[in-house]
């Protein structure tokens, strides 16, 4: 079997065991000691998306002229129109757990009452909490906006070719 | 010597019970055993993930003590499995399942008695130590396939099976590996050995190379260390015949591989590396034979992060088809050196 083999594949040398061990274990130990690690530290640090960037729907109630446009298009019915106490027209609401962020809301707003955030991470305990009716998501908006403000420690990835990836920070700018 | 302590002896006479019994209650309770033990096995599988970490350009366990680079995380999690609920799977077979993995650790407890941890700390000596410890450590691969049996688990079964597969394998290597040791010191007792390398000045690892590095490669099979890992084959049996396992019997089935490991290396020390070498007193003693055995466990751990996994046939012609026959040779080196040691 061997023979045969080795016949048919003739260019392909056989490695040296033990130096090929030798090599893999002093590379190991190489990155071990000399590599620093290319993590981000998410939570600490977040990337800086790029313009157009497009993240959880934001909603101005001041704006909005109840034309339910947004319901209509939108494809997987994440908003949907609800009746606001003390106000005549219909309203929309958000479902995020729904929501695919195609954005074809945020286009068809005649009046720009709709808009999208740069926050794709928000976290929810249950999922009746990701179902927001038209005040809930007034007030889940100006919350995500004082948020996104706050938020320090933004960097962009950089790819070096000898470190791998660099993050750099675009906060003092 | 300033630094020597004596203390057996002191207990001995404080409790006024012989000092046969205290050494072997302390050896496997406290140094090696036990005691030592845990500190070492949490500091290691935190090792073990930093150094992966490190090597993958990550960064590994943080969170938990930022400070110590997260040195604490294993601790959670020890206290997190000590609390968790032990589920039972039904279908089990209740006594089989919930005894083998204390069984199995018991007897590995019977192997920090004889293994020696520095000048005069032993449980107990014996002619046929060696013997003691390839007995002690060969028990628990009955007990993993019990294990995988009880289990009534499909990865179990296949985890149980490869088990047998690997402790054939790998326990012929390690034998003839540890009979070339026997025969070139003319002993099977473990502190003689050590004494007959202090004499000497020469250490097994330079008279017999080869017998060291079929321990050492027999003892990463047989606790299924990453380039041998198939009885836990997460990738394809999630974690092989201890998959039902949960809580506390969980944390045991996984200190049994990492206890084998520890004696291994212990053992390697005494008959590789010269035990307590370079020192008499017992302090000191007790420091170089930790040096070497963490040292030894790190390298272990290390090629977790260099190596990929073997297939199960590649292992077995590995071990059947070249280093069986290195054994044989090592036997002959054995022979040609062993008037060294008089
Ligand atoms: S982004 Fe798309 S899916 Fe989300 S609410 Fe707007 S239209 Fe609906
Ligand atoms: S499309 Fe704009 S204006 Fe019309 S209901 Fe939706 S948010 Fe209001």
């Amino acid at each position: 079997m061997e023979n045969r083999s080795e016949k048919e594949i003739p260019s392909r040398k056989r490695p040296n065991l033990v130096k090929a061990h030798l090599d893999a274990i002093t590379i190991g130990l190489k990155t071990l000691l000399t590599r620093k690690p290319m993590t981000m530290m998410y939570p600490e640090v977040s990337e800086e998306w790029p313009e157009g960037y497009r993240g959880v729907i934001i909603y101005f109630y001041d704006k909005c002229i109840g034309c339910s446009l947004c319901s209509q298009i939108c494809p997987p019915r994440a908003i949907k129109m609800y009746k606001v106490p003390g106000d005549k027209r219909l309203r929309p609401g958000y479902d995020i757990g729904r929501c695919i962020f195609c954005g074809l809301c945020v286009e068809i707003c005649p009046v720009d009452a709709l808009a999208e955030s740069k926050v794709s991470d928000k976290v929810f305990d249950k999922l009746e909490q990701m179902v927001f009716d038209p005040i809930d998501w007034t007030f889940f908006t100006k919350d995500l906006q004082k948020e996104q403000e706050t938020r320090r420690n933004k960097v962009r990835v950089i790819i070096d070719e000898e470190v791998g990836l660099r993050y750099e920070s675009t906060v003092t700018k | 010597m300033v630094l020597d302590i004596d203390l057996v002896g002191t207990i001995s006479t404080y409790l006024g019970l012989p000092p046969e019994l205290v050494r072997a209650v302390l050896a496997p309770l406290i140094y090696p055993g036990l005691g030592v033990f845990t500190v070492i096995v949490l500091f290691l599988i935190w090792a073990e993930r930093k150094i992966a970490a490190k090597v993958q350009l990550r960064v590994g366990p943080y969170y938990v003590s930022k400070r110590l680079h997260g040195a604490l995380q294993m601790l959670a999690d020890g206290i997190r499995v000590a609390f968790q609920e032990v589920i039972i799977p039904l279908e089990a077979e209740k006594p089989a399942y919930i005894l083998a993995p204390i069984l199995s650790f018991a007897a590995l407890t019977v192997a920090f008695a004889v293994v020696p941890g520095g000048p005069g700390i032993y449980g107990f000596s014996s002619s046929m130590s060696l013997l003691i410890v390839y007995a002690a450590i060969s028990v628990s691969p009955i007990l993993i396939i019990l294990m995988g049996w009880s289990s009534s688990n499909k990865f179990s079964y296949i985890g149980a099976g490869r088990e047998t597969l690997v402790t054939i394998a790998g326990e012929v290597t390690l034998l003839a590996s540890l009979l070339s040791v026997a025969m070139m010191y003319k002993s099977l007792d473990i502190l003689e050995i050590v004494e007959i390398q202090r004499q000497t000045d020469i250490i097994g690892l330079v008279a017999n190379p080869l017998a060291a590095l079929l321990f050492f490669i027999a003892a990463l099979l047989l606790t299924d260390r990453i380039p041998f890992d198939l009885v836990l084959g997460e990738q394809e049996i999630v974690q092989g015949p201890f998959t039902e396992y949960t809580g506390v019997l969980y944390a045991l089935t996984l200190a049994l591989d990492y206890g084998k490991l520890y004696v291994l290396m212990l053992l390697f020390t005494s008959l590789f590396l010269g035990g307590w070498a370079p020192f008499d007193s017992v302090i000191l003693g007790v420091v170089a034979v930790l040096a070497k055995t963490i040292l030894l466990l790190l390298l272990a751990v290390f090629l977790r992060s260099v190596y990929a996994r073997m297939r199960i046939d590649q292992v077995a012609s590995v071990f059947w088809g070249r280093l069986f026959p290195l054994a044989l040779l090592s036997f002959i080196i054995s022979a040609l050196v062993a008037p060294l040691y008089g």
